[in-house]
Parts: C-alpha cells; structure tokens; sequence
C-alpha cells in the first residue's frame, strides 16, 4: 500500500481548481435564468389549480398541500434569482459595461424588486415580466462576452 | 482507450478542511455521482473540484467545503457530461 501511494505520488498530476471567493472570471447567466422560469412554472401551476369540493377533507388537504409547496418553492426561488442577479452585479459588471448600458443599475435595480413582486403576488403576468427583464440582463450578459 | 483512473492535484483553498492546495486526488474517470461526492469536472474552461450539494434535473449543483468558496452560487450547476470523475480519496 505504501510503495502504490509512493507511486501515485510521483506520478505528474493535472491541476484542479478549488477557487476562493476571489475574482475568477467564471459567471454565467444560467443561474438567474432557470430561476425565473422555476417562479414562472410554479406560478402558472397555483393559478391553473381547481378548488377542492367544500366539505371533502381529503380534496381540501390536498389542495392547501400543493398550495403551501409550490408557494415555499417560488419564494425560495425567487430569492435564488435575487441572489444571481446580484452576483453578477456586485462581482461581474464592471464600470466599460456601464459606459456601455448607462441603465445597468436601474435594470438591476427593477429586476430584484420584481423578484419580491413575484414573491408576493401569485401572477403568470408578473412573473412571465420577470422572465423577460431576466432575459434582457442574461443578452447584456453575453453581449460583454462577444 | 481511457485509463479508468486519473490523478490531479488540488489547487486553491475551498475545499479546506476535506482537501488541501497541492493535494494529489486519485479520480475514478466515469463513475456515477450523487449528492456528497467530490467531483472534478469543466466549468468554463477550467479543471476544478467540488462536492456536489443536488442535483436538479440534469444539473448538478456543486459547492465547497470552504465557506469562501466560489461555486454554483456563482457559476450555476454542472451538466453529467462536464464531469470528469468522483474523487475516490486525497493522497
């Protein structure tokens, strides 16, 4: 066992990153992305959800079941969304990208309120609006990199 | 055809405690990962090292054992084909 891991210790080895939180580079747009559409999804379940028959307790549990899942999961997702958006923004958008869309804060800005917009209401149309204001930081995003 | 195993060396401090900078990892190439598991894998280019925390759909979201760790929070999940193999120990 010895003379094997004596072996393997000579033996040349590829460098695998374990980044710290410094400035690596590495970002991506994805994130925030498959946020918005988790929010969108389970927005749209909770409007398209038909009401239990009064008096049938076990329709009626159901029901109050989905509801309270697929209100914790927007609202967690929601928040995940904040969270990417403003990584990107305190850690990738830098001042060039600014001289380039003078609007960029504003834009983040009303991208993160509509994520709480999002958690506090259940509407496709507000949600759907954040999917789009997503979109259109996810095509500035990849603009800088070009 | 592809050695089963394969040997890297960790760079960097975010999977401190479990691996330390310089460390040498003995990479089984291939295998299944789950939940828990070190993975290497290419994220953008580069070879790095991570636990995997879930899985979502075909994605996996991967963090380090470090709290200052720059992982899926950051970069998003890591798709099966990205990864490279499951760390089978540190050396």
């Amino acid at each position: 066992m010895n003379f094997l891991r004596h072996l393997l210790e000579k033996l040349p080895a590829r460098p695998a990153h374990a980044h710290c939180d410094v400035p690596c580079g590495v970002y991506e747009p994805d994130s925030m992305t498959w946020a918005a559409e988790t929010c969108f999804k389970l927005t749209e379940k909770l409007e398209g959800l038909e009401l239990p028959e009064a008096g049938n307790k076990h329709d009626v549990l159901d029901f109050h079941n989905i509801v309270a899942r697929a209100v914790a999961v927007k609202e967690e997702y929601a928040q995940i969304c904040k969270a990417q958006v403003l990584i990107l923004w305190t850690d990738y958008f830098k001042p060039e990208h600014l001289d380039r869309w003078p609007d960029l804060h504003d834009k983040v800005w009303k991208i993160t309120k509509q994520c709480s917009t999002v958690k506090r209401t259940v509407s496709v149309a507000e949600a759907k609006k954040l999917q789009e204001m997503v979109a259109e930081l996810a095509d500035i995003f990849r603009e800088t990199k070009k | 055809m592809h050695f089963p195993f394969a040997l890297y060396r960790v760079e960097g401090h975010s999977m401190e405690p479990t691996l330390r900078p310089n460390q040498r990892l003995l990479v089984k190439r291939g295998s299944k990962a789950r939940p828990g598991d070190l993975i290497v894998f290419k994220k953008n280019a580069k070879t790095c090292v991570k636990r995997i925390t879930e899985q979502r759909g075909d994605q996996f979201m991967v963090c380090g054992d470090h709290p200052e760790s720059t992982d899926s929070r950051h970069y998003g999940g890591v798709h099966g084909e990205q990864i490279l193999g499951r760390v089978l120990c540190g050396l």
